[in-house]
This record gives structure tokens, sequence and C-alpha cells, in this order.
């Protein structure tokens, strides 16, 4: 039999670089989730000026959700379509956007506090998906490819 | 992490060392408008060098900040944004209009001298 | 495998590829390649086993036979290792583990052709006599069972197929990545920072400007202001031919960072029909300083610096400050 270690590579598994999850319940946590989304960008190749959009995008939903929804959560995760990507979930259980269409133009901000929150973000991601149900929550999906 | 502000002259520094949460910044902001009015300050200088991230909360609130200092009669400079820093700013579409920036601390105090010699001597 | 940082480069590079665990799986079943070929495969091994030498000395005196192939084995060192690591890809088909070690071991196969520039057609062209070796032999050991020997191949033929699709995909992977990073040389090479004085810059680009170009050019500006502590770059576009709205937007976002670090960008050589075609467009250039040429650009860099500059042996009013 072939005397290789399969085991010994195969911890290290195909997730090499994997999921994290960041619990969004206090102003500290935006922080620890922008880390984590430029940590995982820098291991995926971004270029830093890639790396700091990111961030800059995960903030700004972080800060969505801690304003919004008191609590959430921010899933960073790598991406591949043929190219390598990342994707940022933003994810809160609060009371959703009642006129998503609305909160997408510019300057749109109900608490006074988000000038260019979402549509802003949008412009720096490749790709942006809102979902939200009022009363139910609001679910943000967006993805940067490398370049 | 509190940002701990100098006092140089007629000037103050404050320095931001680390990433700062909301609450820092909202403390930072108070903390400074409070010592303007103490003592007689003609310029601020706001030194960000260390942050790798700017994102909307953190524009504006620095964009107020220079705005109350204005109103209290010293100039703002906000000095150290980093290249990465300033690209996502406007590719946010974030400005600091009405505040001034330079490249790093010595052009900062080198442009309030300029500015203040302009109105009247001063010393250091 | 005697290289310890082998593993990690093949998993960074399969990672890179996008190749998880649910993007191969999807592809077996695409192959629809299941438990029973596993099962298949696996009673294969013992047969597999015993016919390993054979194939392989089949397979390498074809190879040895032609010329195309033949100059890939002219040190007798490299031949006895290629037959050594090739009798351990043999029995891997057959060990029943096709998981992320198994990929990653068809990708490091992928990487070493590409290293040694072995044409596709000539790895396509040696998998094909390598399958109808074993073929012979498979038909030959299951000769009492030939439902066996059927499905057992077409299991076989499953499983080098995703091989084959894995190493070809290394391979064309591998080309784009150095493509990619010739461009990027070129690239750079392409846009140069010239300290013309202390704090002025000059970055004169020339040839057409895309989205990569213009993204490399802004990062490649804001950081020059801050590794040369500039005040003023004059940024001359005298040599694009064109410029569109999506580039003149760039342009003006670029010019806008730089002012947040404190630094202005004057703009040169904006022709008159590219300005006109941007006027028309909506493109809002109040925001940007631009002059005509690059002579233009310099001066208006000069005064914004202070500097007075005069012709030595000029008796005239000014005197240049900058060498006091």
């Amino acid at each position: 039999m072939d005397s290789r270690s399969w085991t010994s590579t195969c911890s290290g598994g195909t997730h090499v670089v994997g999921e994290s999850r960041v619990p969004i319940k206090q102003g500290g946590d935006i922080i620890t989730a922008r880390q984590q989304g430029r940590a995982l960008a820098a291991q995926l190749g971004f270029s830093s000026a890639d790396q700091t959009l990111i961030a800059t995008a995960i903030s700004e939903m972080a800060r969505n959700i801690l304003v919004y929804a008191k609590v959430g959560e921010i899933i960073v995760r790598p991406e591949h379509n043929g190219k390598a990507g990342i994707t940022i979930i933003a994810h809160d259980a609060g009371p959703g956007i009642p006129d998503i269409n609305r909160a997408m133009q510019n300057g749109y901000s109900t608490s006074g506090s988000l000038g260019v929150g979402l549509p802003g973000t949008k412009r720096i991601m490749d790709e942006f998906l809102i979902v939200s149900e009022v009363g139910k929550g609001t679910t943000v999906t967006m993805k940067k490819w490398k370049t | 992490m509190r940002v701990p502000i100098l006092k140089q002259g007629s000037y103050l520094i404050a320095s931001i060392q680390d990433a700062l949460s909301d609450e820092d910044l909202a403390q930072l902001q108070q903390e400074l408008v409070a010592r303007v009015g103490q003592a007689r300050t003609r310029g601020v200088i706001i030194d960000v060098t260390a942050l790798d991230v700017m994102d909307s909360f953190a524009c504006r609130t620095l964009r107020d900040l220079a705005h109350t200092i204005t109103l209290r009669g010293a100039e703002t400079v906000i000095v150290g944004i980093q290249p990465d820093v300033a690209f996502a700013l406007v590719r946010l579409g974030l400005s600091l209009s009405g505040a001034q920036t330079a490249l790093d601390l010595e052009d900062g105090l080198a442009l309030l001298d300029q500015h203040l010699q302009r109105g009247n001597t001063r010393g250091r | 495998m005697a290289d310890p940082r082998q593993p990690r480069t093949t998993l960074a590079l399969m990672r890179e590829m996008g190749l998880t665990e649910e993007v191969v799986a999807r592809r077996k079943a695409f192959l629809e390649f299941g438990a029973e070929d596993v099962e298949r495969l696996r009673g294969l091994h013992d047969l597999a086993a015993q016919y390993a030498d054979g194939v392989i000395e089949d397979f390498y005196s074809h190879l040895l036979s032609f010329e195309e192939t033949q100059k890939f084995f002219t040190d007798p060192a490299i031949l006895a290792r290629v037959k050594a690591a090739q009798k351990q890809y043999f029995l891997e088909l057959t060990q029943g583990q096709y998981d992320a070690p198994y990929v990653e071991d068809r990708l490091r196969i992928g990487v070493a052709h590409e290293r040694i520039n072995l044409p596709i057609e000539l790895y396509l062209g040696a998998y094909n006599f390598y399958l109808r070796t074993v073929m012979l032999r498979l038909v030959e050991g299951y000769k009492n069972n030939p439902e066996q020997s059927t499905a057992t191949l077409g299991s076989l033929l499953k499983l080098v197929f995703l091989d084959m699709g894995l190493a070809t995909e290394t391979y064309l992977f591998r080309r784009e990545r150095t493509i990619r990073e010739q461009q990027e040389a070129i690239r750079e090479i392409s846009t140069p920072v010239l300290p013309l004085r202390e704090r002025l810059l000059l970055l004169p680009i020339i040839g057409a400007i895309d989205p990569p170009r213009a993204q490399q050019i802004t990062t490649q500006l804001l950081q020059s202001i801050r590794a040369h502590r500039a005040k003023v770059v004059v940024m001359d576009i005298t040599g694009v031919p064109t410029v569109d709205s999506a580039i003149a937007n760039h342009l003006i976002q670029t010019v806008q960072a730089a002012r947040l670090m404190g630094a202005t960008v004057i703009v040169s050589g904006l022709s008159p029909e590219v300005a006109h075609a941007l006027v028309r467009i909506g493109v809002d250039l109040s925001a940007v300083n631009t002059v005509g040429t690059l002579q233009d650009g310099i001066e208006a860099a000069e005064q914004l610096l202070g500097y007075i500059v005069s012709k030595a042996g000029d008796t005239g009013t000014s005197h240049n400050p900058a060498g006091s």
C-alpha cells in the first residue's frame, strides 16, 4: 500500500482559509469584524487598496447592524467563481427596512447616522444584494472579486 | 483606547494610536472641544496615521469636530490620512469638507504657522 | 514530497483556483463518479499493483521512442525519478480515496508539467497511451468477468478524466497567472514616478488606460505622495489617446484622494478634443486643476510651491530662492 500520510494533509483539508463569523453587539465588535475581513482579504491576495475597501464596507455594514438592529452578525468567507473573491454577509433580525429603494438612494438615512451607508458601500463592492423584511430583519450579501 | 492630546504652544495635537471604536472617537471629540476652550488654542492637529479604516462615522465625526473647533475660534488640520484610506473615502463618496488636510504632522504644523502668521504674530 | 514547502504551495494554488470541497464534489457529480466507482477502483488495486511495473515500462518505452517526448528524459536520473513518481501515481488511482489530498496531488502534476513546458497535446497523447496499456491488462485480468471489466473500466475513465481536468486546469491557471504578472510588470514600468524638485513629482502617463491600469496609477500616485512627501504632482496625460468617462471619473477620484493626503494634483496635456468629449458626456472636471501642456503644468506646480524660476544671468527682478 501507498505509505504516504494522507491524514496529515487531510487535516488541512480544503478549507484552508475558512469562514469567520463575528457577532456584532457593541462598538468594539465593528473593529473585530473589519480586522477579520482585512486579514482574510490579505490571505486571499487582495491588493492593500482593496483590503481597505473591504474593511471599510464591513465597518459600514456592522455599524448599520448596531444602529438599526442592535445585534447581528458579520460573516466573511472566501468566494470563487473561476476567480477568487470574498463574500461578506451582514445579517440581523432587526426591524427591517421598509423601503429598500429609498434606503439605497444617496444621502438617505433614518437615524441621521448614515450619510453614505448602503449606496456608498454598494459602490465599493462588486456585488451587493440586500434582502429585508419588516419585523424580520435584514441580510446584506456583498462580494468583491480579485482583479 | 484613549487618544493622547499634547499641547504645543498654542496648538493641540491629538495622535490617534490605534483603531478607534465609535465611543473612543466620541470621547476624543468631547475632550478636544473642551480643551480648545480652556487654553488659548489657535490650532488643532489630529493625526490619523494609525487609522487603517475610516468609515462614514469616523469621517463625519472628524468633519463635525473640525467645524466645532472653527466655531470656537481655532483651526483644524487632519494629518496622516493613508493612501488606501484616502482612496476608500473618495470611493465611498465621503469628504472632509471644511477640514484642512496635510501629509503629516510636520506639514500640518507648517500649515497652521503659515495661516496664523498671516493673521498676527504668535509665540510657540 | 521531499520538499516540505511543496504541499503548502499546492494548497495555496488549490485555494486560488477555487477548488473547494464543494467544487470538487460537483465535478465528481458531473462525471457521475460515486461510491460504487470508488469500490470498483479499490477492488482493482491488487491487480494494478501486479501489473504496475509492466505498464510503466511500456509507457516509458513509448515516450522514449518519440523525439518530442524523449527530450524530457535525457538525464537517466530524471527518468528513474519520474518512473518512480509515475508508479506512485498509478497506484494512487486505485487506492480508493479521492479527497482533498488526492486533488492536491493532481495539481502538483499539472504544476510539474507547466514547469517543464510540456505541450498539452503531448500530455493528452501520453495519457491516451497509458490508458490503452492499462485497458489491455485490465481486460486480461477480468477475462472471466466481462461485466466487471466494463464497469471497472468505466470507473477508471471517470477518475482519469477528473485527473486530466485538474492537471490541465492547473496548467492553464499557472500560464494565465504568469501572463497577468507580466502585464502587471509592464504596467509598473509604463508609469514612472519622477521626482522633479523637492516635493514635486511628475507622473507622465503614456498609452491607453484600462481600468486595471487606472487602479495601478492611483495606487502608485498616492503611495508616491507619501514616499516622496510630495506636495504637488503633475500628471501628464499628453500620451494618452482617449479618456472615457470611467477613466476620467477614476482620475477625478484620484485627485480628490491626493487632496485628502494634503497634495495637489495638476493634470496636464488634456487635449481640447478629449476635454470637449468629456464635457459632452457630462464629466465634471471643475474639481480638477487642468492645464494645457506639460510646461504649463510644471510652471503651475512651481508657483504653488513658491519657486520663482529665472534664467542664469537674467538681470530681471526675480532671483532663484531655491538656491538660497
